[in-house]
């Protein structure tokens, strides 16, 4: 499924700025997410649950005509649930080395805008999924890193 | 017998020719002897002279019979009349004797033995006396009962007048308060006439007012109604703006959401100008300014939003305070329509009560004028009674002088010695006889002592003898008081009763005797004495017995 998607979907041009990110709201969180591996922002899709599953998979959705994954990003990040969200969101994103990658939807609270993230700037970070945090404009922001997302899963 | 041999010796001579009656007769006899024969020879002259002479004979005839006549029959009749005349006139002597001396005791007062001294007159005089008695004596007991009810009439009139009099006394002063009374009513009715004027005064004004309160009232009540009719309207048209801020709502989120859609667009639009390289750069920028617009339009959303709802918060407030005031303004009219019935019973009361006010002044005017009448009727019963006070205490005074007359009468009667158990003459008289016959002065005294305790109006008797001693004395012990009886024997013992007036009065006259009223040595009370002489066994003055009547218990009695 996530070959065809692949098919579907050409891989994200060599061209984009490494700094270009998009801002998220997940929970109490800011996350930004490289805007290379981000496909479209959509309003949240409606997702069935699936038995069994983690607490970070949310369900599935239909995205289309295929099915897509649901992750919850505030989970995935383990920040603390904050406001019912207004128009929450789900980012339809490439997940995985550039070799293997799939397609995953990410349940945020909702999208925030486009923005560069110094990544020099960067800190902390356990290495994986999370690179760290860095400043942007008058916040904080989590950068996310979608490919190492898909090496620990 | 002492009145007897008065008389006697007071008793005039018969003439000397009353006693020589058949002398006196004889010279009758021979002066009409001579008469006739001087007749005679008249007539035998006068025959010589020619007249004839058969008168003279006839004349001469009759005298001699006459002179026969008479020698023959009249006078052996006045001899013997004479020789009858002696006897004659020692009866009536003796006759006139008791007679006399029947009038005496009847002047004494005694009809007891004025009738024994007339039972031995002839029968007719004897009867016509004892009648003369009898009737003296019926008279005497009525005066003696008369004078007792008398006296005793006068005390019930003594006692019923002091009575009346401390009546009257206590209604006087009951006229006098009930007098203050009704003045002070008759001030506290016009105190009231006056409160109840001015309290009509204020009530007509509480009329007035209640009217024009009425009148004002009704105009709130009217003022409120359209205020409640506004209020109303308000409401409506705040109800009709919360509908249509729903709406507006409404129109937000969809513009909102439109804004939210045209910001993820924005944000695809960026994604996809980043993913075009260098030739997305004009179209990120466009997308970013479309992202701003959008997220201005969620601003601008939000900032409609915010003063929708400080808006809809105004209505609801708006509709709130409508509501609410609706609700007052109901609860005004309720109140005010209340208050609009209250003032109208309000003002009908004021009416009643001023029209009662003046009823009350009108009667309060009235009774005020009857309490003074009353006051003035009261002050002439006061003057009544008080005359009647006045008169009563005369009339007390009258009474007691009534009393005392017929006490007074009472004893004059007592003069009287009848055969009557009423005669205290006569009853101590009876018991002197009785007492005579007693032997040595305990047994006198216990006799006496007997006598007096069987007869309660007796306060206490006595026998004095001729040295004045007081032999016997025996109080009543039914009538002693409890005061000076103890002492007074010995004190009346010590007395020589040869001065007492009661005692020289009998000793003088040998008689029964009663002294006038005097207060006692013994209980201190009103009492008489009544006194007889007692003789020894020989007949002679030994002494004389009295008894001390109560006046009070003898008049009960």
């Amino acid at each position: 499924m996530l070959k065809s998607a692949e098919a579907a979907n050409p891989a994200p041009p060599t061209g984009l700025s490494a700094g270009s990110h998009l801002l998220v709201q997940a929970g109490e969180y800011v996350c930004a997410l490289p805007l290379r591996s981000v496909r479209r922002v959509l309003r949240a899709l409606p997702v069935h649950p699936l038995p069994g599953a983690t607490a970070e998979l949310k369900g599935l959705a239909e995205f289309a005509g295929e099915p897509l994954p649901i992750l919850d990003l505030a989970r995935l990040v383990g920040a603390p649930p904050g406001a019912n969200p207004t128009y929450p969101v789900t980012i339809v994103a490439w997940a995985g080395p550039q070799d293997g990658r799939e397609m995953i939807g990410l349940a945020a609270d909702a999208a925030l805008e486009v923005a560069e993230v110094p990544l020099a700037s960067v800190v902390g970070g356990d290495g994986g999924f999370i690179l760290g945090e860095a400043p942007v404009g008058n916040q904080v922001v989590r950068v996310l890193d979608l490919e190492a997302l898909g090496r620990e899963r | 017998m002492e009145a007897e041999s008065t008389v006697g010796a007071g008793q005039a001579p018969l003439p000397e020719w009353a006693s020589r009656f058949t002398d006196n007769a004889l010279v009758g006899w021979i002066l009409v002897v001579a008469l006739t024969l001087l007749g005679f020879v008249l007539l035998s002259h006068a025959a010589s002279s020619g007249a004839p002479s058969w008168p003279a004979y006839l004349f001469l005839a009759l005298g001699i019979a006459g002179t026969v006549a008479y020698g023959l029959l009249v006078y052996p009749f006045f001899r013997r009349l004479e020789q009858r005349l002696p006897d004659t006139q020692e009866r009536w002597q003796r006759l006139e004797g008791r007679l006399i001396s029947a009038f005496e005791q009847l002047g004494a007062g005694d009809l007891v033995r004025s009738n024994v001294q007339t039972r031995n007159l002839p029968d007719r005089l004897a009867r016509v006396s004892q009648a003369a008695s009898e009737a003296l004596s019926q008279l005497a007991q009525q005066i003696q009962d008369s004078s007792i009810e008398v006296a005793s009439a006068a005390d019930s009139v003594n006692q019923i007048a002091t009575e009346l009099a401390s009546g009257s006394s206590e209604q006087a002063a009951s006229v006098v308060e009930i007098t203050a009374a009704m003045e002070e009513l008759a001030r506290t009715a016009s105190q009231i006439a006056e409160n109840a004027t001015r309290q009509a005064d204020l009530a007509r004004k509480a009329e007035s007012s209640g009217d024009a309160g009425a009148e004002a009232v009704d105009e709130a009540v009217l003022g409120v109604e359209e205020v409640l009719k506004r209020i109303s309207a308000i409401s409506s048209r705040a109800d009709n703006l919360g509908s249509r801020s729903k709406e507006i709502y409404r129109v937000l989120d969809l513009i909102n959401e439109i804004a939210q859609e045209t910001h993820i667009l924005s944000l695809n639009a960026a994604i996809e100008a980043v993913a075009a390289g260098a030739d997305g750069r004009r179209f990120s920028v466009v997308a970013e300014e479309v992202r701003h617009l959008a997220h201005r339009s969620q601003e601008s959303v939000e900032s409609v939003r915010g003063l929708l709802d400080e808006f809809s918060s105004s209505i609801r407030a708006t509709i709130v305070a409508t509501e609410e005031g609706s609700k007052e303004a109901s609860r005004v009219l309720e109140r005010s329509r209340a208050a609009s019935s209250s003032i109208s019973d309000l003002r009908h009361a004021s009416g009643d009560t001023s029209r009662v006010a003046q009823q009350i002044s009108l009667a309060t005017q009235q009774q005020n004028a009857a309490s003074d009448e009353v006051v003035m009727t009261l002050r002439e019963v006061s003057l009544v009674v008080q005359r009647m006070t006045g008169g009563l205490k005369n009339l007390s005074t009258t009474s007691d002088r009534l009393n005392s007359l017929g006490l007074t009468i009472q004893l004059l009667a007592q003069s009287f010695h009848l055969d009557s158990p009423r005669s205290l003459k006569h009853l101590v008289e009876d018991w002197a006889q009785k007492l005579q016959k007693a032997t040595g002065a305990a047994e006198l005294e216990s006799a006496l002592d007997e006598l007096v305790q069987g007869a309660p109006f007796i306060e206490m008797g006595y026998f004095v003898d001729t040295t004045g001693y007081t032999v016997a004395l025996c109080i009543n012990k039914g009538s002693a008081g409890s005061g000076r009886s103890a002492a007074a024997p010995l004190n009346l013992r010590e007395i020589d009763m040869t001065r007492r007036p009661w005692y020289r009065a009998v000793s003088r006259v040998k008689r029964a005797a009663l002294t006038p009223p005097y207060e006692s040595l013994n209980q201190g009370e009103l009492v008489f004495t009544v006194a007889t002489p007692m003789l020894n066994r020989e007949g002679q003055f030994a002494g004389v017995l009295g008894v001390d009547i109560n006046v009070n218990g003898w008049t009960r009695i």
